[in-house]
């Protein structure tokens, strides 16, 4: 006998892939990036795909994270399947129950740290809204950002930070509106060890302090150790059962 | 130049309108996300890359620029033609040509009676020669050919605007007080002092003749002192106006959010772009200048009076006052803040500074008067070569009621000879007119034309009616011109099944239709003119286009990241779209403004670029107008500067369709 949904949304995983597949055109030549990746990811856990590059990290990290749609094959998030729905509804996800954070951090270079925390709040707040909204979001922009220790940071632009003090930007745009999942692609991969350890235990106390869902895809092997568990992915298909 | 704005009944309309679409868009800015402003602001103001929206809004600014200034001149031109024509001529002109119309008056009798007709008053019109004898002993006497009108003056100056264009005894709407000094129907006779010193000459008193001034002047050179108003408070004005624009732009982009760091520069030069008129009008202005100098500089430093009204006195130093204390206070909050120690020594601070002493003293400027002064300049003048009281001769050959040229024993055609004297010089600004007309009373016009009337000679030789040229015709409503001409042809067909004897090839036309080959060409200039530049108009068009898709290109990582973080397509591609809105925005506001200015600055410009290239741009020789003519539209303004903002906006749809359908993926996985 099922479960009621309630209790199946609460317990059950907060995120399901089954037989994704995606191609790319090269021209007349069809390249298959993914081929069939089935996984489900437990609300709260720190999962991570490991794999070599041209595996199709990216890839699935995309498509797990809706800001790609597959060929084959569907993502259920949050018990619904993601794909069935509309734009509109990804879109609606992605500004307020998803965080990325990128290897090369993709912060806008014209706005601030704080700008740039800000930017998901922005993008959901009507212009009507925003003199009142803001300051509440500020607020919490700025405890995020003194969280992870940008607090002296916030009016700088990007361009006058570190590598490391750009992913923690980075990090804190992707938490500021408080994520239900948490994905990271190749989020060391541009920094050197010490910086990368140190995001990496961000990270890993974001998931086992707050609760926050990670996935991550890496190459690395020593930073996917890290994780809860770790799934192998070569040539588009993962390699230990998902 | 004429102002037409508040007159026309549609211009409530209009403002309604902009009005409802105005706040359209203020609903739309207001409903859609705060990121969209936030992140278009930044494109457009943020750093030195603002340098891309002032180059993008150049073309839009320059095609209003030239649309609206090349438009007021052409039509301009088309407008004082119409006008000068209408002028010369009537309102409705019924016209038998050479051969002549018989009972004029009786039929001049029968129009009156048509209702709505005001005026209607016979013309004799015919070609013939003028010989003038200039007033100088070894200058020989010219031949040249004319135009000579018979008229009686009372009943053609309540026609057209005749009186207007004389010389010595002009009338106009602005002096109607001469009309006692230069009574209408008086205005072919000739002055008693210069009949009697005729007669004391021993010279006989001739028939007045009003003689366009082109057939009896000639064009010489002459340094004319010209009276320029450049005003250092209208500059500073428009100086003030564009730094209170930018500040209130700068407030709503502080009001925003301040998610920039950095100052926009690009701003701040746009800022200290409007101080420089500023100083520019205190260099004019200032006295102090020359004072300040050890010697007397080598440029002419005008006169100046200092504020003397107390208004003027409390206007300038509350100014000054408020601006010191504006100034003081930014620089201890400078000073105070964080990077007080680099402050100075940054580009941004000194401009702060420098632009801060400069709107300063361009303020204190405000209070010296800078007024209306004398700029001398090579004019072309016309000097008469005939004195007033001369005299001219003009001959002509009859034409019979049958149309065929009177002949003389021999077969040599008659020609009819009548010397004259000048009382008057005609100027309408209209070459073809002033070159051309000589007017004479209409009794001695018709018969020099042969057209005057004739008893029976006996039973084989008729009595010969007097004949006109024409009868033209005044009418209340010129709106009603072409109604009033189906009448007046009604009238025609009755009267000459009344007098089977007047018949005569009869043609009513109103004065457009007359003169309808020369408003013709001059509308027709004015089209491919606009056409011409409608064309160029598109070529800015596919500009923005460009430089639209160019940025929404540059720009795609930014559009991949807003996507990422839930950004809708649509909403990411309006981005690009409000971008090419304001970029027209700007563009048209400058285009505008700055065409509206050359337009009003128009004969100071004129005077200055003469004398700065030492050429004549506008030579009244060939144009004959005392000034470029000029006809702001309204309407013209209005559609110009919508189709501009539309343009730049739908242009840049390039821009935004890239946006809006670039997959994030795409731009996020290229690094």
């Amino acid at each position: 006998m099922s479960e009621p949904l309630e209790k199946q949304t609460r317990d059950g995983p907060i995120l399901e892939a089954s037989g994704l597949v995606k191609d790319y055109w090269m021209g007349p030549q069809r390249l298959r990036v993914l081929q069939g990746v089935s996984l489900s990811v437990r609300r709260g856990e720190f999962l991570c795909v490991l794999g070599p590059s041209g595996s199709g990290k990216s890839t699935l990290l995309h498509l797990l994270g809706l800001l790609d749609r597959p060929t084959e094959g569907r993502v259920v998030f949050e018990g619904q399947d993601a794909f069935d729905r509309p734009k509109r509804w990804r879109d609606r996800m992605r500004n307020e129950a998803i965080g990325f954070v990128f290897q090369f951090y993709y912060l806008m270079p014209d706005l601030t740290v704080l700008g740039n925390t800000l930017l998901p709040a922005m993008v959901r707040t009507p212009a009507l809204a925003w003199p009142l909204a803001r300051h509440r979001y500020r607020r919490e922009a700025l405890g995020v950002l003194k969280d992870l220790g940008l607090g002296e940071r916030a009016q700088h632009l990007p361009k006058e930070l570190s590598g490391g003090e750009r992913q923690r930007a980075a990090i804190a745009r992707a938490l500021v509106h408080r994520p239900r999942v948490l994905f990271a692609d190749e989020p060391t991969g541009n920094l050197d060890s010490a910086t990368g350890a140190e995001i990496m235990k961000v990270l890993a106390r974001l998931n086992r302090k707050g609760g926050l869902t990670v996935v991550m895809v890496t190459h690395d092997e020593r930073i996917a150790r890290q994780a809860d568990r770790v799934l192998h992915l070569q040539d588009g298909r993962l390699l230990h059962g998902a | 130049m004429e102002q037409t704005w508040i007159a026309e009944p549609w211009l409530i309309a209009a403002l309604a309108g902009a009005g409802l679409v105005a706040l359209g868009l203020v609903a739309l800015v207001l409903t859609t996300s705060v990121y969209k402003h936030v992140i278009c602001l930044k494109y457009l103001f943020s750093g030195w890359k603002a340098v891309v929206p002032l180059v993008s809004a150049m073309p839009a600014a320059l095609g209003v620029f030239l649309l609206i200034l090349v438009f007021a001149i052409m039509d301009g031109f088309a407008h004082d033609t119409r006008e000068v024509t209408r002028g010369t001529l009537a309102d409705i002109i019924v016209d038998a040509h050479f051969e002549g119309l018989p009972y004029y008056d009786d039929f001049a009798a029968r129009i009156k009676e048509i209702d709505g007709v005001e005026v209607a008053t016979p013309v004799i019109q015919t070609f013939a020669m003028v010989r003038v004898k200039p007033a100088f002993p070894a200058v020989r006497a010219t031949v040249q050919p004319c135009m000579l009108i018979g008229i009686r003056p009372g009943e053609k100056a309540l026609v057209g605007r005749f009186q207007q264009y004389l010389e010595q005894q002009q009338v106009t709407e602005k002096e109607p007080w001469k009309a006692a000094l230069y009574p209408a129907d008086r205005l072919l006779t000739v002055p008693p002092d210069i009949a009697e010193a005729r007669r004391e000459a021993g010279l006989p008193v001739r028939p007045g003749a009003i003689v366009g001034k082109g057939l009896v002047s000639y064009p010489v050179r002459a340094i004319e002192s010209q009276e320029v108003d450049v005003s250092a408070v209208v500059i500073l004005a428009w100086s003030l106006v564009g730094v209170l624009a930018l500040g209130a732009a700068a407030v709503g982009y502080r009001a925003m959010g301040r998610y920039g760091h950095t100052t926009p520069a690009a701003w701040l030069a746009a800022l200290y772009l409007l101080v420089a008129p500023a100083i520019g009008a205190v260099l004019l202005a200032a006295h102090g200048v020359g004072l300040l100098l050890p010697a007397a500089p080598p440029f002419p430093v005008p006169e100046l009076t200092r504020a003397d009204s107390s208004g003027e006195i409390w206007l300038t130093w509350g100014g000054v006052a408020a601006l010191a204390a504006v100034w003081i206070a930014a620089a201890i909050f400078v000073f105070l803040s964080r990077e007080r120690r680099f402050f100075w020594l940054r580009p941004v601070g000194l401009m702060h500074f420098l632009g801060g002493a400069a709107a300063l003293l361009a303020f204190w400027s405000s209070g010296l008067r800078y007024g209306p002064h004398l700029v001398e300049q090579d004019q072309v003048e016309d000097k008469l070569a005939v004195p007033y009281g001369g005299e001219i001769v003009v001959s002509t050959i009859p034409i019979s009621a049958s149309g065929a040229l009177r002949i003389e024993a021999g077969g040599v055609p008659k020609v009819n000879t009548r010397a004259l004297t000048l009382v008057d010089t005609f100027k309408s600004g209209f070459w073809e007119s002033d070159a051309s007309h000589v007017y004479v009373d209409f009794s001695v016009a018709q018969a020099l034309a042969g057209m005057d009337g004739r008893p029976a000679a006996g039973p084989d030789d008729p009595a010969a009616p007097a004949r006109a040229s024409q009868i033209q015709v005044k009418v209340r409503d010129p709106a009603r011109s072409a109604a009033i001409v189906e009448r007046i042809r009604d009238a025609w067909r009755q009267f000459v099944g009344e007098r089977p004897d007047a018949s005569a090839m009869v043609s009513v036309n109103t004065w457009e239709t007359q003169q309808k080959t020369i408003l013709g060409v001059v509308e027709m200039e004015k089209n491919i003119t606009a056409l011409m530049l409608g064309m160029m108009f598109l070529g800015f068009g596919v500009l923005i286009a460009l430089i639209s898709y160019v940025m929404a290109y540059i720009k795609s990582r930014d559009v991949g990241i807003l996507k990422a973080l839930g950004a809708r397509d649509v909403g990411v591609g309006s981005l690009f779209l409000g971008y090419g809105f304001i970029v027209g925005l700007l563009g048209t506001a400058a285009g505008l403004v700055g065409s509206l200015l050359m337009i009003h600055y128009l004969d100071p410009i004129e005077i200055w670029v003469n004398q700065i290239l030492h050429t004549d741009v506008f030579p009244r020789t060939t144009y004959y107008f005392e000034h470029i003519p000029r006809h702001l539209s309204a309407a013209w303004c209005v559609g110009v500067s919508l189709a501009v903002l539309a343009l730049s906006t739908l242009a840049s749809l390039a821009g935004g369709l890239l946006a809006a359908i670039k997959q994030p993926v795409e731009t996020l996985r290229n690094e």
